[in-house]
């Protein structure tokens, strides 16, 4: 199925540059959890080249059919992906008071990061079938009406990280598929409006207790502040060339908590200094470049509006989970994508530079 | 158009992370390595143990023992009830009592918090044992002082505490930190400087949790300098039972070089109350009536009474308005204008000369030598025998007493002196005060042929002698003198001398007993004595505060003194 021709087109930087930033990953994990249990270390860097491996499988299927075959599943694909957040809720596995996993044998599945690449092809498939110029309101209610369902699943699991991630997906592909202005201006409005009723009824206490310790971490330097001030001491203290792998103090000694996961980036600025985060900045940088290039380079609306929210997605997750680490945002629990350790998150990550690879591939499609 | 604005967003948001990063890494970059040392890095202090304090054989006086403590780390003490009612029963204190405790002390999570000071050795090692059932307790053992005697030589000895911040502002520069721990009256106090080592530290990594990843760098504290007295303890121990319940003070020295033997002063105290520090029992010591933490041998004065008859007796001879030969009359009454003195004894001792009226210790002799003399060279001779200036032994807060003259009376109250007062004056009697070191001095410059020798108590300080004293000539005749102790022997050797009940079979013993008027219608008895008369080795006094007669109990406690230091083989 893959012809010769589409094969030229293969963005094989787009790819190169993924493995690059999940190779420095698996050694930040490595370094990250060596001092617990040598153990543990083996088994969770063990694990997540099982899911690169996984990841690669998916990668290729994924490449193999033409992405226009998702389109026509969607709803499909949509129905699948609420069915699983409803079903989390019931036999899903508790962990850190959030009900988010299911249990698959020595692994776990995340059906929320599955909703973020099912809502991209859903909403892909529901706008891009009626953009004309611009985008009609019933459209756009539509697709905030499709949004919810799942965004609210996920909130209340608790996942509020991942629940701001199909935000920024909706956002971003609205924009992109052609919202009016005055659309996207109300709908903010609204959000903005209903903030303080949000705040009351839907965040539990340890979100609330997080945004407050953003805007002052040294309030509670022990408990939730103690994060921030953690990770910001350890980045800063990585100075230009970083105290080196294996060799950071606040990673090594244990200052850092969820240093293998949410503020893994933590460790890479401890140990690798202003270069090395700066180089891995760059990464992400080129990363979202090129899948800007593939929308660049497309005709076709479904593609484009896939893009957009593939590019929605990554860039918000990459920009929030960084600046979160540098204090810069208040902590809310999102993964840096390829890096941060957990299957879900990383066999869904390649699979949306599979279909960015896919798009680019078919783009003459026509 | 859309697509270049979502481009330019894109582009801001990874610039916006640019900046970011380079201001945390690079230019706030110091005080973040600064916070993460600091998060790793404890100084941990390493006390010095202090120098010894040792007597002249090299037995312990003061000495370091290991205290043991009951610690809780807050942030690990999760079972908390289990915890108390565990070191409840192991300790055998209320479990409400240390709850309070726990709490009323608790700083922080990282701070220890010491819920038992000094418990016994046994209850360590059950607390130890069951450690892994009660996480976040532990034992901590430090050095600290330990009075082997007790009270029995508190106020020579002395004790430490911590330093204050008045002590601070004067010593922070010699090195000494908030904390330290400080030396307070006696030795403790005058040689502090010595005694106390130099405190090391050490410089670990610790984790998260504050436990101990590896040793960083090392100063090793350096242990304080020994010293060594020329008290002998067993005889100090001895003098301090004989007191009983009575207060007073007694001093033994040996008079050809001024090494101290003994310094005993009662009450006393027990200083390790203040080591461990017990509050109550603290203030029931500085509360007390009877002043226990006085040191009486050299910081109380008091009128010296018959005792000082020795110095007025060298001082006519020496003067020339005496010799042997001269004789008055004593009817038990000496008249003066229209005053009238008494002799102790009311039928009168008849006609004495100098050595009778030294051995019967007549006052209405002493009346008469007085006013032959005149106030100021009474005061001139006191003097010369070190009464109204501290003897300068190594002990903190002597006295200087008072030596009275006519100018002193002038300014001191704008009066005359009155011809009454110099007969007072000749019997130890009116404004004149005198520590017990000072009247030793007196006693061994008696025994010692003339010489004024500087008490001390330190004989050297680790291998380092110190005990080379100051001997000073005081240029008396060695005929005065010959007849002063004379007349001391008889005090004890003769069968009606007042110190008769000094004696001790089998030792040359010279003596004099005084019996002080304190104007409160009691006495306090005095005992000065030295022995063997020919070359002496040891010469004591005895204060008894409010004792009654000198002849009496203090003359028997000096008796019992001399006996324990023949024992002791010091005579």
């Amino acid at each position: 199925m893959i012809y010769k021709q589409r094969f030229e087109n293969f963005d094989f930087t787009l790819l190169l540059v993924a493995l690059c930033i999940f190779c420095i990953g698996l050694l930040s994990i490595y370094s990250a959890t060596r001092t617990q249990e040598v153990e543990l270390s083996k088994s969770l860097v063990t694990k997540q080249l099982i899911s690169i491996v996984i990841s690669l499988v998916v990668f290729t299927i994924l490449v193999s059919f033409d992405y226009q075959k998702y389109i026509d599943f969607s709803y499909f694909i949509y129905a699948v992906s609420l069915f699983l957040l409803v079903l989390v809720l019931f036999i899903g596995r508790t962990k850190f008071g959030a009900q988010r996993w299911f249990n698959l044998g020595p692994f776990t599945f995340q059906p929320s990061e599955f909703a973020k690449l099912a809502l991209v092809i859903t909403l892909a498939s529901h706008i891009g079938k009626r953009r004309v110029y611009d985008l009609s309101l019933s459209t756009v209610i539509m697709s905030i009406l499709l949004t919810i369902p799942m965004m609210f699943l996920i909130a209340i699991e608790p996942d509020l990280g991942t629940a701001l991630v199909l935000a920024a997906i909706l956002f971003s592909m609205l924009y992109m598929g052609g919202i009016r202005l005055k659309h996207l201006v109300s709908i903010m409005l609204t959000g903005l409006v209903s903030l303080p009723i949000f705040w009351h009824y839907a965040l539990r206490d340890y979100q609330k207790q997080r945004l407050l310790v953003f805007l002052n971490p040294n309030a509670d330097p022990l408990g939730a502040g103690y994060t921030i001030i953690q990770s910001k001491i350890a980045i800063g203290s990585g100075w230009v060339f970083g105290k080196g792998w294996l060799a950071g103090t606040q990673n090594q000694l244990n200052f850092l908590p969820e240093r293998h996961s949410d503020f893994i980036f933590s460790i890479i600025g401890e140990e690798w200094g202003f270069l090395g985060s700066a180089i891995l900045v760059l990464l992400y940088f080129i990363l979202i470049k090129h899948a800007l290039s593939i929308y660049s380079r497309t005709n076709d609306s479904y593609g484009q509006l896939m893009v957009s929210g593939i590019v929605g997605m990554l860039a918000f997750q990459i920009v929030v989970n960084i600046a979160m680490t540098l204090g810069l945002m208040p902590v809310v629990g999102i993964p840096l994508p390829l890096m941060s350790y957990g299957g879900s998150s990383l066999i869904i990550t390649m699979s949306s530079i599979a279909l960015l690879i896919n798009i680019g591939m078919r783009r003459t499609v026509f | 158009m859309r697509d270049k604005i979502f481009n330019t967003i894109i582009n801001s948001l990874f610039s916006l992370l640019a900046v970011g990063l380079f201001y945390n890494q690079v230019i706030r970059a110091p005080l973040f390595m600064q916070l993460s040392q600091n998060n790793r890095i404890r100084v941990i202090q390493l006390s010095a143990p202090r120098g010894k304090i040792l007597d002249r054989n090299g037995k312990v006086v003061a000495g370091n023992r290991v205290r043991l403590d009951c610690v809780i780390m807050p942030q690990e003490f999760i079972d908390k009830e289990n915890g108390f009612s565990r070191l409840s029963s192991i300790l055998g204190m209320p479990e409400d009592v240390l709850k309070k405790r726990f709490n009323r002390r608790l700083l922080n999570p990282f701070t220890p918090v010491v819920l038992a000071p000094d418990i016994s050795k046994e209850n360590a090692i059950t607390i130890e044992e069951e450690r892994f059932n009660m996480p976040g307790v532990f034992i901590n053992a430090n050095p600290i002082r330990d009075y082997v005697y007790k009270d029995a030589a508190a106020q020579l000895v002395g004790y430490i505490g911590e330093i204050g911040q008045k002590e601070l502002d004067k010593l922070d520069r010699y090195g000494y930190r908030v904390n330290d721990l400080v030396g307070r009256s006696g030795i403790e106090e005058e040689y502090d400087n010595y005694l106390r080592g130099e405190d090391g530290g050490m410089q670990i990594e610790v984790d998260s949790k504050g436990k101990q990843n590896r040793v960083l760098g090392l100063k090793e504290p350096k242990e304080g300098r020994d010293v060594y007295l020329t008290v002998d303890i067993e005889l100090q121990k001895y003098i301090s039972e004989l007191f009983g319940e009575g207060r007073g003070a007694c001093v033994v020295m040996n008079p050809a070089n001024g090494e101290i033997l003994s310094l005993v002063s009662k009450p006393s105290f027990d200083p390790n109350v203040f080591v461990v520090p017990d509050n109550f029992k603290i203030k029931e010591i500085l509360s007390g009536k009877s002043h226990p933490m006085l040191d009486r041998a050299i910081s109380c004065a008091y009128p010296p009474g018959s005792i000082f008859k020795i110095a007025v007796a060298t001082a006519a001879l020496e003067e020339r308005k005496l010799s042997t030969d001269r004789e008055f009359i004593c009817n038990g009454k000496f008249h003066l204008g229209n005053q009238v003195f008494d002799c102790w004894k009311e039928n009168g001792h008849g006609p004495q000369n100098v050595i009778n009226a030294l051995k019967n210790s007549c006052n209405v002799f002493f009346y008469n030598t007085g006013m032959l003399l005149g106030p100021d060279l009474i005061a001139k001779y006191s003097q010369k025998f070190g009464f109204g200036r501290p003897t300068g032994i190594d002990l903190p807060q002597e006295t200087s007493g008072l030596v009275p003259n006519k100018l002193w009376k002038r300014i001191k109250m704008g009066e005359t002196w009155y011809n009454g007062e110099t007969a007072n004056y000749g019997i130890g009697q009116g404004y004149l005060l005198t520590t017990p070191i000072q009247v030793l001095g007196m006693t061994a410059a008696v025994a010692n042929g003339g010489f004024l020798v500087r008490p001390h108590i330190v004989k050297r300080i680790a291998s380092v002698d110190i005990s080379a004293g100051s001997i000073r000539k005081l240029g008396i005749s060695d005929n005065s003198l010959d007849v002063v102790t004379t007349s001391l022997r008889k005090v004890v050797e003769d069968d009606n001398g007042t110190g008769v009940k000094a004696r001790v079979k089998g030792l040359s013993i010279a003596g004099k007993t005084g019996t002080a008027q304190t104007g409160r219608g009691t006495t306090h008895a005095w005992f000065v004595g030295f022995s063997p008369v020919d070359k002496p080795k040891v010469a004591l006094v005895v204060l008894l505060e409010e004792g009654g007669k000198g002849g009496l109990n203090a003359a028997i406690m000096g008796g019992k003194i001399f006996k324990k230091a023949q024992e002791l083989g010091l005579l």
